[in-house]
C-alpha cells in the first residue's frame, strides 16, 4: 500500500475548448508519506496535476482525459468528488476564494459537516485541530477581517479537519509574507510528521528546500527533471538560475530586511527627490454618518504616520514590511485614494494636495482585473490620456511589447499582459510616481525577471517607482532602495547594497 | 433572553415584511403597525451591536416619514416636491424590507442558514445556491470598493465624460471578478464534500426559543391586521 500510493499513468489532458494539451503522456507515482514539490514555469502543468489528484479534473474542469489516475485505491475518473473529500484535501492559492463560510468556526467545521459526521464528534475534532495549529486567537471572527496569512492558516485548518491522507497545496505562499510563510512551513512540517502524503506546487522554493523528499521540475506538460530532497537542497546557484527557478536562498542582508530583525539602520537623507509630507491615516476612527476629521501626528491608533519622507527620484524603491503593517495603506494614501488622508506630495518644486495627487500617481493593483475597463487594449490606453493621441498610444504599447494586442479585449490576455496594459495606461496618464502593489505574487521566476526589468526601465525613463512586495528575489532584481514600513511608520529607507555597482 | 434568533424566524420575518411592504398603509392603525414592524429589526440590529447601520437606517427612515407626513400631501406640486415624493415613497414603502434583509444577512451564519434550510426540507440545490448568494455579498462589496478606487485613479468615476459608460466601467470588471471567484469558490467547496449524497450534519443547534415565538406571533398578527383591515373590512 505504501508504494505507489498515488499513481498517474500515461495521462494526456486538454481543457474543453482548448486545442493545446496541458499534460503530455505524463506518468508519476508517489509513495505514502512522501513530501513532493512540483515546480516549473507557469503553464507547465503543475496545477493540472494537482487538479488530477483531487479529482477536479475531470469532474469539475472538463476536458479530454486519457490515461488513468489512481489515488489511495480510488480510480479518480470513476469516483465522485464527494467520496474523495475525506481522502484528499486541497489548499488553494487564493485565500479569498476558498472560503464557503463567512466566519472562522463555520469554515473549519464545513468539511466534516458535509460528509455527515456527528455534531459532537465534529466539535471535538475542531478543538483538536485548533489546538494543534495554535489558532485559538482566530476563532469566532469574520473571515473578511483576517490578514492573508491568517486566512491561509484557517484554510489549512479546514482542510486538516477532514483528516485527509493526501494534502495538496497549490502555490500556497503566493499572498503571504515572510512570517506567514514561516507558519505555513511549520504546518507542512507537522503534516509530514503525521505521515501525510503532501504535494506542493510552488514557485517560492527557499522555505521548502529542507522539507521535501522529492522535487519534480515540469516543462510543457512533461516531467523534465527529478531530484531527491538532498540533491535539490545542495543545488548550486547557476543551475537554479539556468532552469529559471526562483533562488533557493535569499541573500543574508535582504532576508534580515524581511524578517525585520535589526533596527539600527539609519534612514538615508536624500536631498533631491519627491517629498511626502503629513501623511496620517487611521482605519479605526470611522464616524457613523459624515466623516470629517483630520488626522494628526499625535493621534492614537494611526494606521499610517509619516510626517516627512523624501523618496529618491527616478529609482525603484521596494516597500517591505509584514502583512497588515501598512504597505497597502501607504500606497493608497500616497496616490490619494484614501480621502481622509491629507498628505502633500512635493515634486519638482510643486505641491500636490488632495485630488491633485491622483494626477501624478498611478497605482497598478495586485488584482489588475479591477482596473481594466474598456473593450480593447487601445481604448484602455486612450482612456487615460487627457487628449486622445493614437500615435503616442502606439508608442507606449510598442515600448511595452504589447502593440500586437491593441485590438484585443484586455480580459482575454494573460496575467502578465494585463499588467502591462495597466502600466501602459499609467504611462499614458503621465504619472511620475508609479505604485505597484505586489506585482509578482504567484509569478514564476521568468515572469518575475520581466517585471523587474520593466520596473527598472520605468525608472530609467524618469519615473519614480514604489513597489510593495514580499519577494526578496524581486528586490534583488530591480530595487535601488528599500523602504521598510512597520506599524504604519517608516522604519528605514536605505540603498540596496550593490545596486549602484550592478548598474554601472 | 438572548438576542440570537433562529434563522427560520428570520426568514419568516423577511417573508412577512416583504408581503406587508407590498400593501400600502392607508389608516393610522396600519401606519402604526408598519412602523412597529420596522422598529423591530432596528432594535435587533442594536442588540447585535450593529450601531452604525441601525443609526443610518433609523435616520433615513425617520427623515422619509417626517417629510411624508409634514411636508407632502396629494396637492404637492413643483420639482422639489416631486423628487421628494419619489424618494419618500420608495424609502417609506420599501425600507422596512431592506432593513430586515440587512439584519438577516448580517447576523446569520452560513452554517446556521444551511441547517435551517435542511430542517425545512428545502432541496439542497436551492439551499446551496442561496447560501452562496449570502456568502457573496461581502465579496461583492470588497470587489466593488477596489473597482471604485481604480476608477477614481483613472478619473473616470463618472464615465470619463461619457455618463453612459459609468455603469459599464463598473459592472464589467465586477462581473469578471465575481465569475472568477465564484468558480474557484465552488471548486474549493466541492473538494470538501459539498453536494454529496450523505445527509449534511451541523454543529449549530437550532431551537425555537421564547423570543422566536414572540416574534413569529407578532409578525403573524401584524400581517393579519393588514390583510383584515385592507381586504376584509
Amino acid at each position: 500500500m505504501s508504494e505507489n500510493f498515488i499513481k498517474i499513468q500515461h495521462v494526456n489532458f486538454k481543457y474543453k475548448g482548448s486545442d493545446k494539451g496541458l499534460l503530455d503522456d505524463l506518468s508519476l507515482t508517489i509513495n505514502k508519506g512522501e513530501t513532493m514539490l512540483l515546480t516549473g514555469a507557469s503553464g507547465s502543468g503543475k496545477t493540472t496535476i494537482i487538479r488530477l489528484i483531487n479529482g477536479l479534473i475531470p469532474h469539475y474542469y472538463q476536458g479530454e482525459l486519457e490515461g488513468s489516475v489512481d489515488v489511495a485505491g480510488y480510480d479518480i475518473v470513476k469516483t465522485e468528488l464527494y467520496e474523495l473529500a475525506g481522502v484528499v484535501g486541497t489548499v488553494f492559492q487564493n485565500p479569498r476564494s476558498q472560503f464557503f463560510s463567512v466566519d472562522t468556526d463555520g469554515e473549519i467545521v464545513f468539511g466534516p459537516e458535509n460528509i455527515g459526521m456527528d455534531a459532537g464528534e465534529i466539535r471535538e475534532r475542531k478543538q483538536d485541530i485548533v489546538g494543534e495549529m495554535h489558532i485559538e486567537k482566530l476563532m469566532g471572527r469574520s473571515l473578511f477581517e483576517l490578514s492573508g496569512g491568517e486566512k491561509q492558516s484557517i484554510a489549512c485548518a479546514s482542510v486538516a479537519a477532514l483528516l485527509p491522507e493526501v494534502i495538496l497545496l497549490d502555490e500556497p505562499s503566493s499572498n503571504l509574507d515572510q512570517g506567514a510563510i514561516g507558519n505555513l512551513r511549520e504546518v507542512i512540517r507537522r503534516w509530514k510528521e503525521q505521515g501525510k502524503t503532501i504535494i506542493i506546487s510552488e514557485h517560492r522554493l527557499w522555505y521548502l528546500k529542507d522539507l521535501v523528499d522529492r522535487v519534480i521540475y515540469m516543462e510543457a506538460g512533461r516531467i523534465c527533471h527529478e531530484w531527491s530532497g538532498a540533491e535539490f537542497a545542495s543545488m548550486d546557484r547557476d543551475k537554479v538560475r539556468s532552469l529559471q527557478m526562483r533562488p533557493l536562498a535569499v541573500s543574508d542582508m535582504l532576508s534580515s530586511d524581511f524578517a525585520g530583525e535589526d533596527s539600527d539602520i539609519q534612514t538615508q537623507e536624500i536631498s533631491d527627490g519627491i517629498t511626502l509630507k503629513d501623511f496620517y491615516f487611521s482605519y479605526n476612527k470611522k464616524p457613523y454618518l459624515i466623516r470629517k476629521k483630520r488626522f494628526r501626528e499625535n493621534d492614537e491608533g494611526l494606521s499610517l504616520c509619516i510626517p516627512r519622507l523624501t523618496l529618491p527620484k527616478n529609482t525603484v524603491i521596494g516597500v517591505i514590511g509584514h502583512n497588515g503593517t501598512g504597505k497597502s495603506t501607504f500606497l493608497k494614501c500616497v496616490c490619494g485614494l484614501e480621502k481622509d488622508c491629507n498628505g502633500i506630495i512635493e515634486a519638482a518644486g510643486k505641491e500636490y494636495k488632495g485630488k491633485d495627487r491622483l494626477k501624478i500617481c498611478y497605482m497598478v493593483m495586485q488584482d489588475v482585473n479591477h482596473q481594466l475597463f474598456t473593450d480593447s487594449v487601445e481604448a484602455e490606453v486612450l482612456l487615460s490620456m487627457e487628449e486622445e493621441d493614437k500615435k503616442r498610444c502606439y508608442q507606449i504599447l510598442e515600448g511595452l511589447g504589447i502593440l500586437e494586442f491593441k485590438g484585443k479585449h484586455p480580459m482575454a490576455l494573460s496575467g502578465g499582459q494585463k499588467q502591462r496594459v495597466a502600466i501602459a495606461s499609467a504611462i499614458a496618464a503621465d504619472a511620475k510616481l508609479m505604485l505597484f502593489d505586489e506585482p509578482t505574487s504567484g509569478l514564476d521566476f521568468c515572469h518575475m525577471e520581466k517585471v523587474g526589468g520593466l520596473l527598472k526601465s520605468l525608472a530609467a525613463e524618469n519615473n519614480t517607482v514604489l513597489v510593495a512586495t514580499h519577494d526578496p528575489e524581486l528586490i534583488e532584481l530591480c530595487c535601488d532602495y528599500v523602504l521598510c514600513i512597520e506599524n504604519g511608520r517608516v522604519k528605514y529607507l536605505r540603498q540596496v547594497n550593490g545596486a549602484g555597482e550592478e548598474r554601472a | 433572553m438572548s438576542a440570537k434568533l433562529d434563522p427560520r424566524t428570520k426568514l419568516y420575518m423577511i417573508l412577512i415584511v416583504s408581503a406587508v411592504v407590498m400593501m400600502s398603509a392607508t389608516t393610522p392603525l396600519l401606519w402604526v403597525v408598519r412602523i412597529a414592524m420596522t422598529l423591530i429589526p432596528l432594535i435587533l440590529l442594536v442588540a447585535e451591536k450593529r450601531y452604525a447601520s441601525a443609526l443610518r437606517f433609523t435616520i433615513l427612515y425617520a427623515i422619509a416619514l417626517v417629510l411624508t407626513f409634514c411636508f407632502l400631501s396629494e396637492e404637492s406640486t413643483g420639482i422639489l416636491q416631486s423628487l421628494l415624493i419619489g424618494y419618500c415613497g420608495i424609502a417609506v414603502q420599501f425600507l422596512p424590507a431592506l432593513i430586515t434583509a440587512w439584519y438577516v444577512v448580517r447576523t446569520t451564519k452560513i452554517d446556521e442558514f444551511m441547517s435551517a434550510m435542511q430542517r425545512m426540507h428545502v432541496p439542497d440545490g436551492i439551499a446551496i445556491s442561496l447560501a452562496v448568494v449570502m456568502r457573496f455579498f461581502p465579496t461583492i462589496k470588497e470587489e466593488y470598493a477596489s473597482i471604485t478606487d481604480a476608477m477614481r485613479m483613472r478619473g473616470i468615476s463618472f464615465g470619463g465624460g461619457r455618463p453612459s459608460k459609468m455603469v459599464e466601467y463598473r459592472m464589467i470588471p465586477l462581473l469578471f471578478s465575481c465569475v472568477n471567484i465564484g468558480d474557484e469558490l465552488s471548486a474549493a467547496a466541492i473538494t470538501r464534500g459539498l453536494g454529496g449524497k450523505v445527509k449534511r450534519t451541523s454543529v449549530e443547534e437550532l431551537r425555537l426559543r421564547v423570543s422566536d415565538w414572540i416574534l413569529i406571533l407578532g409578525f403573524t398578527a401584524a400581517a393579519s391586521v393588514f390583510v383584515i383591515f385592507k381586504y376584509v373590512l
